[in-house]
């Protein structure tokens, strides 16, 4: 069931990136980026931020003001305040859509079930950045949030008011809280550039950045909108007056209004279940070639004497799988024979793809499985049948 | 070039004209909204969104570039 359900969507898929390609040169296809956006998002996000930053006093006398000062006195401060905030919605549009599409198209399987641990802690990691954003303007809606978040972790047998506490320094509205809340918001941002490194740490070719035209359009829509739209704080909070309704932004604070029809303790157990299901997701098909009913090929070898260290394999395995070390003796054909490097591959990267052998011109590199002359013979074979 | 490809190409000229024509017309408009700033706070919001027009006319162009054969393979 899940299996013909993930091949449908994998056709809607390729649908799309076919849709999206005839109307868009191929490299230009903004699907293929996602990634890439995903960290043009982070940079406006770091820089505005920092803007941001200078400014900002986390106490519950100025957080307000100093939020309106920048809106109000700062030179286009309301348009900064405007690019962090839409370019956080822009950061998640982008990062669900690369979910999605990894998803559907199946980049989880093998060794790339690190990218994809890593990429769900970034996608949990940039919520929970995002709503403690909400918290530092110390608008109403900032209140609620605190509020509504401290009944819910409330909810947690056990750990639940050790969580409350951790998170907002005691009950209520403590004085620590908006301190916390600007560590919570910038010490996790940091956090997200090391959850990155394991991200890329074993892709060759990651498409870190989008082409120009998506950049400038990303930008251009961020200030577009910055300008037409501006961001706006709701009144300033005051437990005197506490507020009632929630102005929703449906892409940082869906959770919060699943609380109108979920008790908090469900909404835990729920969210806990969607995260752990999105890290199971890789291993919840079948891992194994013979699983998948696919041959052994073994694991890549490297012919010494044909060898010139001309670095293809290298730079096309898709896996990391290729390391160049310095040549401890020439090579024996001739093409080998002035060789400086020599490619050796790591065996607990190597998924057996063959993508390497493709890749050398000089035939030195084999599945030993899969030998090159089986597969000349197999397609001779169907050739004539 | 064939026929087609000059009709699509003087198409995609067309809009790459228009486009500057535009950004240019963005660029004065954030002149002036930057230097009647001063008594008009506001005016800083409609720079600010020109300035996202012109970046949103610059992608289109690069992109009429290449669809137009100018730029690129």
């Amino acid at each position: 069931m899940y299996r013909r359900l993930l091949a449908s969507l994998l056709r809607w898929t390729l649908r799309l990136d076919v849709g999206i390609n005839r109307v868009y040169p191929a490299d230009f296809n903004p699907l293929y980026y996602t990634g890439g956006l995903s960290n043009l998002f982070l940079t406006i996000l770091i820089l505005s931020g920092l803007f941001l930053f200078f400014y900002y006093v986390p106490s519950y006398n100025e957080a307000y003001t100093t939020v309106q000062y920048i809106s109000e006195r700062v030179p286009y401060g309301q348009i900064i305040r405007g690019i962090h905030r839409y370019s956080a919605d822009g950061f998640v549009i982008v990062i669900l859509l690369h979910f999605f599409r990894n998803w559907f198209t199946e980049r989880f399987r093998f060794s790339r079930d690190e990218p994809w641990i890593s990429g769900m802690m970034l996608l949990v990691f940039a919520g929970f950045i995002g709503v403690t954003g909400y918290v530092l303007v110390w608008d109403q809606r900032a209140e609620l949030l605190v509020v509504m978040t401290g009944n819910a972790l409330a909810a947690v047998p056990a750990v639940g008011g050790w969580l409350r506490n951790l998170l907002f320094g005691g009950p209520g509205l403590t004085n620590l809280l908006l301190p916390r809340m600007l560590f919570l918001h910038v010490g996790p941002a940091v956090l997200l550039y090391v959850l990155l490194w394991w991200h890329y740490v074993r892709l060759r070719h990651p498409k870190v950045w989008p082409p120009a035209v998506w950049t400038l359009f990303s930008l251009g829509v961020v200030l577009l909108l910055s300008g037409l739209i501006p961001a706006a704080s709701q009144p300033q909070a005051s437990p005197t007056t506490p507020p009632r309704a929630l102005a929703v932004d449906w892409l940082f604070l869906l959770p919060y209004v699943s609380l109108k029809y979920l008790t908090p303790l469900w909404l835990i157990v729920l969210a806990t279940v969607i995260i752990v299901y999105g890290l199971y997701i890789p291993y919840q098909l079948p891992e194994t070639r013979a699983e998948m009913g696919l041959r052994e090929s073994g694991i890549a070898q490297v012919i010494d004497a044909n060898c010139t260290g001309c670095e293809l394999c290298y730079y096309d395995c898709p896996y990391n799988a290729i390391v160049m070390a310095p040549s401890p003796h020439p090579g024996v054909t001739k093409a080998a024979q002035a060789r400086k490097l020599l490619a050796i591959v790591l065996e607990s990267r190597c998924v057996e793809c063959g993508i390497c052998i493709g890749a050398c011109p000089f035939e030195a590199l084999e599945l030993p499985h899969f030998l090159e002359q089986d597969v000349e013979a197999k397609v001779l074979a169907a050739c004539r049948s | 070039m064939t026929g087609v490809d000059n009709d699509r190409a003087a198409a995609y000229g067309m809009w790459i004209a228009l486009l500057s024509l535009v950004s240019l017309v963005c660029v004065i408009g954030i002149a002036w909204a930057e230097l009647t700033s001063p008594g008009h706070p506001g005016h800083r919001l409609l720079g600010g969104g020109l300035i996202g027009v012109v970046l949103l006319a610059y992608s289109f162009i690069l992109l009429f570039l290449r669809k137009g054969g100018f730029t690129g393979v």
